[in-house]
């Protein structure tokens, strides 16, 4: 009897004794947010609200005078011909970067799908230029494409004259002339400067950009790929899909639909942060043909002090990154509820 | 393997191994470059490992004959190394190379560690305690999750020179003080954690506080190995944001910071040096990598999880 009665209280104390805790735990969460919340406003929001302002200035650090411009710098991102080129560079850096590399992910991840255990040899491989640091392999690549000097260029000219140059020129094809290559015509003349040329800059950043960034591509398409159930395509061999191009069309790529929406999403972003191999290789020459948007920022605001005007373009490289990502939220919100 | 051959298979392998050489290409350069002489390097010679045959380090020679006469013998003699040794020892003398790693080491795990500090009690809070406000704070991380910092990069850099801190520790370590994404990530693994745990321990006399710490920590083990990796590879590797915040002081520069040196004079035998550099920034990465592979992917794929 004495001991149910004490068992009783016992548990009555209990239930009061986690009551007060919730009360006290009301205190203790406004407590547990107070830093992260003030830090979100502090190192997040409020940035952008001074952005916002400034860019309607042509504020400068170290100088107290402070004009208002209205809208003066908004207009000369939109009208001068070099920052066109700015918003142009950065917009085929993105329209290149994103598609090959996300294409080659995908291809990359079904084929390693598909070779077995050693698929993950290749795996590990692919991801190993996700890893190192991109500044570092861009001076690498630097240094492999150099004109002269580079292993890339050294061992392009080695397979002039030889059966290689017969091979790569193409002129075994019935409806190719070899002469006319690019093969042929870089042996007879010069091979590219790669950076240094106004024509091959942009490709090669974007080259460098791709081997960067395909890897980490492949390994989401890897984790999509798991989540594509078998009896799917048994299903569709029911259904007379065998061939697989046809699996592929209509049984892979619709599984992978949310997959792709977030490797679309990231891939974009990412590239639209393009700074480093700008920064390392091309000072966004030659002729503005690498000036992206990030390198701009950069060289305006923190080089040139010309804070107003980098505002400016933050605030459009904001709202090009928003832009994105709300069309992500937007096509995901339709699959996706967070509870 | 050898029944599954086919001539499908063998075309698969053969666009595997293309890719792959393409990949390994420069890490391939890098390390060959490394071990090279200038010699070697100009001349695209001496294979992978180069012929390592002995060369006079010509810094040596200068700082040691500081007359500018013609540099006697036997000083050519004390300063002549093998490639190899010329490059590595190079990377670490002609720059303050240890200091760059301490301070990378340092700048990557303040951030983790106040990343954890600020967020671990934010989502326990969010996901289990019930206050008037939740789900503000809620939407509001949610909407922080679209504000990538980079962007917001130059605002940055105007506040703290305003407030001084410019070239210094905190400017590295601020902006990123606050990881939306692991507050995320935390609260959403918080949730599959059950009510009565807590329960348990608010009835053993807890207080709030440990039991963020003493229960809901360990239990999140796993998911803060992932956000770690996730957290300690970008900041390891990030250029960007340590190109502004340190502008002249060459105390506080981090690796990359310090590797972007040896570019610029563009004396050609500064790539022997500049690719040992860069060897040894990439190596303690990839050699995690290799060993926890799983562990790593995971982690930097993280942000797959949003």
């Amino acid at each position: 009897m004495i001991e149910k009665v004490t068992k009783t209280v016992d548990t009555l104390n209990q239930a009061a004794g986690l009551k007060r805790a919730e009360n006290r735990a009301k205190w203790v969460s406004y407590l547990f947010c107070f830093p992260a919340v003030s830090l979100m406003f502090i190192i997040l929001l409020v940035p952008i609200f001074v952005a916002g302002v400034l860019s309607f200035t042509d504020y400068s650090l170290g100088n107290p005078d402070l004009n208002w411009l209205g809208s003066k710098n908004y207009e000369v991102i939109f009208g001068r011909s070099s920052y066109q080129k700015m918003i142009w560079a950065t917009v085929t850096y993105v329209v290149v970067v994103v598609p090959i590399s996300i294409g080659l992910g995908l291809g990359a991840a079904m084929l390693i799908n598909s070779v077995g255990r050693i698929g993950e040899l290749y795996k590990t491989i692919y991801f190993l230029p996700v890893m190192a640091a991109l500044l570092a392999m861009a001076l690498v690549w630097d240094l492999a494409l150099h004109p002269t000097v580079g292993i890339v260029n050294q061992t392009l000219r080695l397979g002039c004259g030889t059966w290689i140059e017969g091979l790569f020129s193409f002129g075994w094809l019935p409806w190719v002339d070899g002469a006319q290559s690019w093969y042929s015509t870089s042996c007879a003349d010069e091979f590219p400067l790669w950076i240094g040329d106004r024509d091959y800059a942009m490709p090669t950043i974007c080259f460098i950009g791709i081997w960067q960034a395909f890897g980490f591509n492949m390994v989401l398409y890897l984790a999509g790929l798991t989540g594509v159930p078998r009896e799917l395509y048994h299903a569709a061999a029911i259904d007379g899909v065998t061939n697989t191009w046809d699996q592929f069309r209509l049984v892979t790529w619709p599984m992978l639909g949310p997959t792709t929406i977030f490797v679309v999403t990231i891939t974009s972003i990412n590239s639209f942060k393009v700074f480093d191999t700008v920064e390392a290789l091309t000072w966004g020459g030659p002729a503005k043909s690498t000036y992206v948007m990030m390198y701009a920022i950069f060289e305006k605001a923190v080089k040139e002090n010309l804070v107003g005007f980098g505002s400016a373009i933050t605030i459009v490289f904001l709202f090009f990154v928003l832009l994105i990502t709300f069309t992500q939220r937007f096509l995901v919100e339709k699959r996706v509820h967070y509870s | 393997m050898i029944s599954n051959f086919s001539a499908t298979q063998a075309l698969k392998h053969v666009t595997l191994i293309i890719g792959a050489l393409i990949v390994i290409l420069p890490f391939y350069a890098m390390l060959s470059y490394s071990m090279k002489s200038p010699h070697e390097i100009e001349t695209n010679t001496g294979g992978f490992f180069g012929d390592q045959k002995p060369m006079v380090d010509e810094w040596c020679v200068k700082a040691n004959n500081p007359s500018g006469v013609l540099p006697s013998e036997e000083l050519k003699q004390a300063c002549t190394k093998t490639p190899i040794v010329f490059n590595y020892v190079s990377a670490f003398t002609k720059a303050p190379l240890v200091r760059y790693l301490l301070n990378g080491v340092f700048v990557t795990l303040s951030i983790f560690f106040i990343q954890v500090l600020v967020a671990l009690p934010c989502a326990y809070a969010l996901a289990k305690l019930k206050f008037w406000g939740r789900d503000a704070v809620f939407m509001l991380v949610l909407f922080c999750l679209l504000i990538p910092v980079h962007a917001i990069a130059l605002p940055l850099y105007i506040m703290l020179s305003k407030v001084g801190l410019i070239n210094s520790y905190a400017a590295l370590i601020v902006p990123w003080t606050i990881s939306v994404f692991g507050i995320f990530l935390m609260r959403q693994f918080f949730m599959t954690i059950p009510d009565d745990l807590i329960d348990a321990a608010r009835i053993d006399g807890m207080s709030e506080f440990s039991i963020v710490w003493k229960v809901m920590l360990p239990c999140a083990i796993p998911a803060l190995m992932a956000f770690a990796i996730f957290s300690v590879v970008a900041h390891w590797n990030d250029y960007f944001w340590p190109r502004i915040a340190v502008t002249s002081d060459r105390n506080y520069f981090t690796p990359p910071l310090g590797l972007r040196m040896f570019k610029g004079d563009s004396d050609g035998d500064v790539y022997g040096p500049m690719m040992a550099t860069a060897t040894i920034i990439v190596t303690p990465l990839i050699v995690a990598f290799l060993l926890a592979q799983r562990k790593f992917i995971e982690g930097i794929t993280l942000s797959g999880m949003k």
